[in-house]
């Protein structure tokens, strides 16, 4: 909580500092103070870790047959991006702001020369770093050791795979923020976070199969439906970026990619940038309206 | 070529069930089917009546001068160049092109039609038929035994090659490339019609529709290649055909067999043929099949069994096969029952074996006697060490049941919540699905893998480049962070930050 103090006074005697310096001297801070922190530390741990164990266990069942399906390695690495990345961002995103209000830190902060966006912006791009961090990290360890147990696939597969979670991270990050904008203490911001995390894990998938079976919704309503959760926008991007089709997800994935085939990319995109920014939006309205202390 | 052989062209689809009436039932539901439906009739294309022209009617091109003044018996040797003629070949000659030799068709129509038996054609570029498909515009239209099409390379043409009544041919070495059409465009690269006793070996097919054999028994198929094909081969009531060492790839199906009894695959290689009805190798209602020591892998599903045996008499037999990385391993309609699956590896389907339809895989065998099959996901142990796992193989997870009942829950797969619904099923009895089959006696160890070097040998380095230049991101990022001190605001050190303040 330090740093940014002398900072923020130094740019203040000098001349109006601009908007880009003053968001990235909070970038700075809250990127500091992120990758200090103990749970960064344990989820970041946690993915290199367990990314490392699919890696290794998936690469073997190739058994030198020379081929390596998308199915193991990557499915596995999908289904531990969609655990650990969404858990970790919203986390991180519902602390910052929360915490700092409860520790008085955002009262000093906006008393400095800085407006609530650029702080908001400062907090997000910081965070948005260490995450990028922790996946790189993670996916960097797991592709060394693909490369050195033979079990290839491509450097592409890796390299989407770490693109698309970092966007899905931006997405769950930014709603983080916002929980924590509109939350005033920062345990409870943690909480709400957790269950978003649950919801959009397991409750959304669940009820979207339980609809699927009850209410015969035809298969261009599951897909609308799934659409709607970037976890499973996360999902089916990838396989689409990877797999070059979808049809490994049954009549829904045809369906896709007959009736949409090239636009796909700009669809799951256009939803996962809807995910960052609305949230976003968000939580600068309500920093900058409300009192935010 | 008899004029009564072509006569029935005209009118195949009454032919077609009358050929191999399974019970006078079902030929009588056949015929009716064909009356009310015409439009089935018409989507199994016969070959048209195609009255050969005689050579008088045509003007005649350099080959075609070479032609006539041939003997039969001759050997009719084409000096090198291009040529843009159609031609007949009406006595049994060898055609060899001394060196490079094109025949153009220009677009339009057949290139070579062969009348005369015993015919060779060797070593021609043979380019560009029409695109009519009401025509069948082929390079090499066959409509006499006994031919030799060998090294022949065949491009852009919309049939390749068309065998007609034309038993005891031999189709060698030949590529067969077709128009990139739309699929619904496009002619069958290979058709034998009839022509039983044939070898088609070494071939290379690819952006065609089918290569099929229709009523041509005792074929031996060998060692071809076909991709981005419909069917990379396909038999339609053609009874003990040998197919060993083809390599079928990315293809919508692999080979499909229908209606033919006695079929032997061995060896061959199934990958990655995909799309909305993929399947490695589909069986339609055939009898007395052996699949043996097949690689069938990246399939949308490995194997397709719909009404296969048809009849209960003899089981079908799979043996030694592998099936792996495909979406579904073995998808089976419950009609189908009697076969003996033993002794294959099951590695990594994401649906081992399916269910399609209610029903269940009674009649089918996946153990027998002291043998079973190799399972990925085979969770016991082996504490005697005789390689037999000491607990049944059940296939009993709810995820995978609930997607064999309802294909749209595929759409979750992947998913966290996938799993969730597996662990569900197996911590809670109540809602534990019935397994789909039993092994007994499950293999410990897979079966020697078949040795197969894909194209591209894989190299590790372009994903070392990719992990190193992710860690190199990482790594960035955490200096970044780390950096104690930021150059023109010096006094930004933790301590005397706190000073400050």
């Amino acid at each position: 909580m330090s740093t940014v103090i002398p900072a923020a006074v130094a740019f203040a005697s000098r001349r109006p500092p601009s908007m880009a310096s003053n968001t990235f001297c909070i970038a700075r801070r809250e990127l500091r103070d992120a990758l200090k922190s103990r749970w960064f530390v344990l989820y970041t741990l946690a993915f290199v870790v367990l990314g490392l164990a699919v890696s290794f266990v998936s690469a073997a069942g190739t058994g030198g047959t020379g081929f390596s399906g998308f199915g193991r390695t990557t499915a596995g690495l999908v289904n531990l991006i969609l655990l650990v990345v969404p858990l970790m961002a919203l986390t991180a995103g519902a602390a910052t702001i929360a915490s700092d209000r409860e520790r008085g830190m955002l009262a000093y902060l906006l008393s400095q020369p800085v407006s609530p966006v650029e702080v908001l912006l400062g907090k997000y791009i910081g965070l948005g770093a260490s995450l990028l961090a922790a996946i790189s990290l993670g996916l960097g360890a797991c592709a060394l050791i693909l490369s050195w147990r033979g079990g290839v696939s491509s450097p592409q597969t890796i390299l989407w795979l770490a693109g698309l979670s970092f966007v899905l991270a931006l997405g769950m990050l930014s709603v983080g923020v916002m929980i924590s904008s509109l939350t005033r203490r920062a345990s409870a911001a943690v909480g709400v976070a957790i269950f978003v995390w649950l919801t959009l894990v397991f409750g959304s998938d669940l009820a979207l199969m339980a609809g699927a079976v009850a209410l015969h919704l035809r298969i261009n309503e599951l897909f609308a439906l799934a659409l709607l959760n970037p976890l499973q926008v996360f999902k089916m991007w990838s396989l689409h970026a990877i797999d070059a089709n979808l049809d490994v997800l049954g009549p829904a994935g045809l369906y896709a990619v007959e009736e949409y085939g090239r636009s796909l990319h700009a669809i799951f995109a256009a939803s996962l940038t809807t995910w960052i920014a609305i949230p976003l939006v968000v939580s600068s309205i309500v920093l900058a309206r409300k009192s935010p202390l | 070529m008899s004029a009564s052989g072509l006569d029935s062209f005209g009118f195949r689809p009454w032919s077609y069930p009358a050929h191999r009436p399974r019970s006078p039932w079902q030929l009588l539901a056949l015929v009716g089917l064909f009356m009310t439906s015409p439009c089935t009739a018409q989507e199994h294309a016969a070959p048209r009546d195609v009255s050969p022209r005689t050579t008088a009617e045509r003007e005649l091109g350099p080959i075609g001068r070479l032609l006539a003044s041939a003997r039969p018996g001759d050997t009719v040797r084409v000096p090198a160049g291009t040529y843009r003629e159609h031609l007949q070949i009406d006595k049994p000659v060898t055609l060899v092109a001394d060196g490079a030799v094109t025949i153009d068709g220009g677009g339009s129509g057949d290139i070579i039609e062969i009348v005369a038996p015993d015919v060779t054609i060797r070593g021609f570029v043979i380019r560009n038929t029409g695109i009519d498909l009401d025509q069948e515009n082929a390079a090499i239209r066959v409509l006499a035994p006994r031919v030799t099409l060998e090294s022949n390379v065949l491009q852009d043409i919309l049939f390749g090659i068309d065998l007609r009544e034309s038993p005891d041919s031999r189709i060698i070495a030949n590529t067969i490339g077709g128009k990139r059409l739309d699929i619904a465009r496009r002619g069958d690269g290979l058709r034998l019609w009839r022509a039983d006793r044939g070898i088609i070996e070494g071939n290379r097919i690819h952006d065609g529709r089918d290569a099929i054999l229709w009523y041509s028994s005792g074929v031996i198929v060998r060692g071809n290649t076909a991709h981005d094909c419909r069917y990379g081969l396909h038999l339609m009531f053609s009874d003990d055909v040998t197919i060993t060492d083809n390599e079928l790839t990315g293809n919508s199906v692999g080979v499909y067999l229908m209606y033919s009894t006695g079929v032997t695959l061995m060896g061959n290689r199934l990958l990655k043929n995909r799309g909305p009805s993929g399947y490695g190798i589909g069986l339609k209602e055939t009898d007395r099949f052996t699949v043996r020591n097949n690689l069938i892998a990246g399939n949308r599903s490995g194997v397709y069994l719909d009404g296969s045996p048809f009849t209960d008499a003899q089981p079908g037999i799979f043996e030694s096969n592998t099936v792996a990385y495909n979406d579904v391993g073995f998808t089976i309609l419950p009609s189908s029952r009697g076969n003996e699956i033993v002794g294959n590896n099951f590695i990594d389907n994401i649906d081992q074996v399916a269910v399609a339809g209610r029903g269940s895989l009674d009649g089918n065998r996946f153990w027998k006697g002291e043998r079973g099959n190799f399972w990925s996901d085979y969770t016991g142990y082996d504490q005697n060490n005789d390689g037999i796992g000491d607990f049944v193989h059940e296939s009993q997870t709810l995820f995978e049941n609930l997607m064999d009942k309802r294909p749209a829950l595929r759409l979750f797969l992947f998913s966290p919540a996938q799993q969730a619904i597996e662990f569900v099923g197996r911590a809670i009895p109540a809602v534990r699905p019935e397994p789909k089959f039993t092994d007994e006696v499950p293999l410990m160890r897979p079966l020697p893998l078949p040795t197969w070097t894909p194209d591209v040998p894989p190299s590790h380095f372009p994903i070392l480049i990719a992990g190193g230049s992710l860690l190199a991101i990482g790594v960035s990022m955490l200096a970044l962070g780390y950096e104690r001190r930021r150059s023109g605001d010096g006094s930004s050190g933790e301590k005397p930050a706190r000073g400050a303040a």
